[in-house]
Parts: structure tokens; C-alpha cells; sequence
């Protein structure tokens, strides 16, 4: 519990900072929509105009993309893009934060298991994500009820509710990270080009229409389109999720168990 | 006679790091209520030890026991009872001294309040302003707060790595009096050291170790017997080698006015040699340990 009530209080002010910027991104692109919607004839022109592949790219099709919740499911995208850099930031810095800063030898002289260390700041690190994460929904309602258009309430709690299994994906892939690469020096240095990497290849898999590559990028496992529609996730990618975090987090508890921590040089 | 437990005892123990070598085969006891020293030059092997035997590193074979207790199986249990200081301490930058004190504590099966009051009293002593926050603090501080962390839930066993680099003669002088009133008071002290008057000054029994192994364990008396000082002299006139033919006296070198050597023996009998003498100038050092291994130890296996 003390190694969890430390870790929560030193992500406080980065948890304020990325709910309210979230938040303000989501509030800021539904109030686009009244603009868009008004002038949905001159839209559907346009977008009719625009290159295949382009629309591929930034997942627009015209008959989601016209309702408010295809709207909101554009905006998805990139919500998952900067949640799953923080969730990823969160997971790299479990425990690299004690290796690089060298307090490791502080803490785990103390009577601590190397088990309780995990559990406690993947408690926190879990913590910070739930909290973003009930954030994100209510502003979405709120934006999306906003905006005065109909919508299916079940559908847009199923579509914000992506945002929290993208970002347990990435928090249990940097506290993998965390725990198999030596020497972290800088966080972002590893979470920015690993998300990124996974969101070029989720955009290169949607272009060539590749099923293949759907499987590699989370960041395409959950279709706005699809969703909207079937009003459900597609099952088969929901137990890639589970199954990878799963072994993503008992292999941090296994290696991290085993590991050494060498002298602070 | 008194039967004493072993508090730390040691069977075989190795550890690589991959191909390279860390210790090898290393067998230790300490026994409870004695500041044991441990000796060696850099890279012999002490911090290993001292690492593996506190969980912080995984033995490759071997296996070792603290309060009687296997130290791979009971690694939590063990650390209740144990105080640890390195040599390089590093902290939580954003924290308050009291505030990584209080989180110190809040480790321990041991009431948090009594031991934030020890730590209080002890930053006292060692006049430590607690509400700095620790980034703030110049590296002698925090290795105050280094040594407030390890001593403030009162363990029965202290471990120090190298621990004096950093601090000045005064604090030093206050923390290893400190080391003693709790030794008297029951605390078994592992006090690891590359520098001899160190151990001198502190220990009961010293145990030398070299490329992995200890090569000998000593009464701390046996060893100030075969204390080893190198002399300097300056003649007033160039002397002959054989004005020198003392037992104890190695490593002899006469050129014109400068004579050096190695003694090893009584002092009286030094000065006695000394005082026939007409000096210009004396210096007497210690040996680094270096000297020692190569012109004591060495020469004995």
C-alpha cells in the first residue's frame, strides 16, 4: 500500500495534466460538429472527391462519418494515439524510474518483496489510466450530448470504453519494456517511437487493406465503423488484448523477480 | 563459554556477472554482537557480497543464511532486521528528507511513530534539516539521510558498504560512534572498507578478501600487531642499507639522503632505530592496501 500511495502521489500532477488536455481536445473537436453536420451535402461531395486510400488513412467513410457518433469515432483515433503514449509512459517508468534514478538499492533493501513493488506501482500506474479513463467518458457524453444530434448512448460507452483496453495494452507492454530493457534513460525515448511504430503500422495495414498487419497495430483492433454498426467489439481482437496484457504483466513479475539490480555507477 | 549465533553465515557463495567474476566459493561468519570488517582493495568482491546477501542480486551457487534464515527464500523477513548503507546514496529528488524517512518506515513491522522520532532524534545529532527537500541537500546531507534511514528502525543487523566517502571527520567521527553505542547495545555491524585505519578503528575481527575469495580472517589486535607503515626519512647524511637490518623491515630503499621502507613489528623498537638516527625529516604512512597484499599477504600463501 506505501509503495502504491508513493507512486499515485508522484503521478498526480501529470494525471491532471493529461486528463484536462484530453478532455479539452474532446470538448474543443464535438463542438466542431454542429459546423459539419449543417453542411452535410457540400461534405459528402467533397469527401466523394478525396482519393481512396487517403480515406482509408484517416478512417473515414462517408455514412459513419456523417452521424455524429462516425464523427466522434474520428476523434477516437487520436484520442487513443495520446492515451496510449501516457499509459505507455506510465508502464515504462515502473520500473526503470528506481534503476535510473537509482533508488532501487533504497527500496528494495527495505522488507519488501520484488512482487509488492510491481503490484503496487502497477496499482498506481492502473489507478491513473481508471481516472482517465472515467474522465474521458463523461466528457464524451457530455460533448457528444452537446452537440444536440441523436445518438445510441450504449454506442458511444462501448466506443470510449477502447480508450481504456488501448491504454492497459501499452501499460503492460512498458512494464514489460521496464523490465527487459538494461538501461532506460529517458521514458518518452522509448514509449514515443514504440507507439508511434504501432500507429504507422495500424495506418499501413488500413491503406493496403492488409488483415494481417490489423492483427499487429492495436490501434486497429477496435473500427469505429464496425462498432457503430454491430454495436460490438470484434471478439477475436478483444482476446488478443486480454491475453497479451495478461502475459505481458506476469512476465514483468517473473523477470523482475529474477533480475539483478547491479550497483548505481 | 557463550554459545553465540551466527548472524551471517556464508557456504560456498559465488556469483558471475555472466562470464566475469564477482566471488567465488566464499565462506563468512559473522557472529551476532561483532562489528566485523571486510576488507579489500576495489573490485575484490565486497560489494557483491554485501549485494547478495541482500537480495539485491541473485547468487550463482552457493547459499548463505542471516539470522539463521535462508536469504533467497526469506529475503523480506531478514530485511525487518537490517540496516543498510551504501556508499553512493540516491533518493527520490521530489521528496522531503521526512518524507523518505516516513516512507522508509512504512517498510518495517515496527511502530512508524517511534521511528520517526528516532529519526528525528538522529537527524539532531547529526544536525540535518528534515523539511529540505532531498535534491536540495548537499551529498554529505544525504548520506545523513542516508544513514537515519538505515539506523532508525534500530536493526540488528547493519550492513555498510564503503559508507565514510562523503561524510567529514566530524560525522564520521559522530556515525561511528554512533555504529558503537548500537553494537553495545546488541546490533551486529558488517562494515565493508578499502581503507585499513577505518577497520581499525571500528572492528573486532577483519576479514580480508582478494579476486573473489577471503584470503584470511584476524582479531583486529593480530592485525594492528602486523600493522604495516611505510617510512620516508631524510638524512642529515647518507646512511648505508645495513644501519637497517631490523626485523620487521621490507621493501628497503636507500638513495643518497632518502631512505624508504615497509615496517611490520613493535614500534618500540622502531623508535628505538629511529631516535640513533640524525633525521632531517620523517613520514610515516599507512600502506594503501595494495602495499600490503603485495608485501604481506602475498608473500605468506
Amino acid at each position: 500500500m506505501n509503495v502504491f500511495l508513493r507512486e499515485f502521489r508522484a503521478y498526480r500532477k501529470s494525471l491532471i495534466t493529461w486528463a484536462v488536455s484530453l478532455a479539452g481536445i474532446v470538448g474543443l473537436f464535438m463542438a466542431l460538429y454542429p459546423a459539419f453536420a449543417s453542411d452535410i451535402e457540400g461534405l459528402n461531395e467533397m469527401l466523394a472527391n478525396f482519393p481512396e486510400a487517403i480515406k482509408a488513412l484517416v478512417n473515414i467513410t462517408p455514412e459513419t462519418f456523417m452521424s455524429v457518433l462516425g464523427f466522434y469515432g474520428y476523434l477516437l483515433s487520436f484520442a487513443w494515439l495520446a492515451a496510449s503514449i501516457q499509459a505507455m509512459n506510465l508502464g515504462v517508468v515502473i520500473i526503470s524510474k528506481e534503476v535510473s534514478g537509482k533508488t532501487a538499492d533504497f527500496l528494495m533493501t527495505k522488507p519488501v518483496r520484488r512482487s509488492e513493488v510491481v503490484t503496487g506501482k502497477l496499482a498506481a500506474a492502473l489507478a491513473v489510466v481508471l481516472i482517465m479513463n472515467v474522465v474521458f467518458i463523461a466528457v464524451s457524453y457530455l460533448a457528444v450530448a452537446a452537440t444536440g444530434a441523436e445518438f445510441d448512448s450504449s454506442t458511444l460507452l462501448l466506443m470510449s470504453s477502447t480508450l481504456l483496453l488501448l491504454q492497459l495494452v501499452f501499460l503492460a507492454l512498458g512494464a514489460l519494456f521496464s523490465v527487459t530493457i538494461p538501461k532506460i534513460k529517458s521514458v518518452v525515448a522509448v514509449s514515443l517511437p514504440t507507439v508511434f511504430a504501432f500507429y504507422i503500422i495500424g495506418a499501413i495495414g488500413d491503406v493496403l487493406d492488409n488483415v494481417e498487419l490489423r492483427w499487429v497495430s492495436p490501434f486497429r483492433y477496435f473500427d469505429p465503423a464496425y462498432m457503430i454498426t454491430e454495436r460490438g467489439m470484434e471478439p477475436e481482437y478483444l482476446l488478443v488484448v486480454a491475453v497479451f496484457v495478461a502475459a505481458a504483466i506476469v512476465a514483468t513479475y517473473v523477470i523482475f523477480a529474477k533480475r539483478d539490480i547491479h550497483t548505481a555507477v | 563459554m557463550e554459545l553465540r549465533m551466527n548472524v551471517i553465515e556464508t557456504s560456498r557463495l559465488t556469483k558471475y556477472y555472466g562470464k566475469s567474476r564477482g566471488i567465488v566459493d566464499l565462506d563468512m561468519t559473522v557472529e551476532e554482537g561483532e562489528i566485523y570488517g571486510f576488507i579489500g582493495p576495489n573490485g575484490a568482491g565486497k560489494s557483491t557480497t554485501i549485494r547478495t546477501l541482500l537480495g539485491l542480486i541473485h547468487p550463482t551457487s552457493g547459499s548463505a543464511t542471516i539470522f539463521g534464515k535462508d536469504i533467497t527464500a526469506f529475503g523480506p523477513q531478514i530485511r525487518q532486521e537490517v540496516g543498510y548503507l551504501p556508499s553512493e546514496v540516491f533518493y527520490y529528488d521530489d521528496m522531503r528528507a521526512i518524507d523518505l524517512l516516513r516512507y522508509s518506515a512504512s517498510f518495517y513491522n515496527k511502530d512508524p511513530k517511534a521511528t520517526e522520532k528516532r529519526a528525528r532524534e538522529l537527524a539532531e545529532r547529526f544536525d540535518l534539516d528534515l523539511r529540505k527537500k532531498i535534491d536540495d541537500l548537499s551529498y554529505g546531507n544525504k548520506k545523513k539521510v542516508g544513514i537515519i534511514q538505515g539506523l532508525a528502525h534500530q536493526p540488528k543487523l547493519i550492513i555498510l558498504d564503503e559508507p565514510t566517502g562523503g561524510l567529514d571527520p566530524l560525522i564520521q567521527q559522530e556515525f561511528f560512534h554512533l555504529l558503537k553505542k548500537q553494537n553495545a547495545e546488541g546490533a551486529t555491524v558488517l562494515f565493508s572498507s578499502h581503507i585499513l585505519s577505518e577497520v581499525q578503528k571500528l572492528c573486532d575481527r577483519v576479514a580480508i578478501i582478494k579476486e573473489g575469495s577471503i584470503i584470511r580472517v584476524d582479531q583486529i589486535r593480530t592485525l594492528l600487531e602486523n600493522a604495516t607503515k611505510r617510512l620516508t626519512l631524510e638524512m642529515a647524511a647518507p646512511v648505508e642499507e645495513s644501519v637497517f637490518a631490523l626485523d620487521g623491515v621490507s621493501d628497503l630503499a636507500v638513495t643518497n639522503h632518502t631512505v624508504s621502507f615497509l615496517y611490520r613489528g613493535h614500534v618500540n623498537d622502531l623508535t628505538g632505530l629511529l631516535a640513533r638516527l640524525d633525521l632531517v625529516d620523517l613520514q610515516v604512512e599507512e600502506p594503501d592496501l595494495e602495499e600490503i597484499f603485495l608485501h604481506y599477504y602475498q608473500k605468506e600463501e
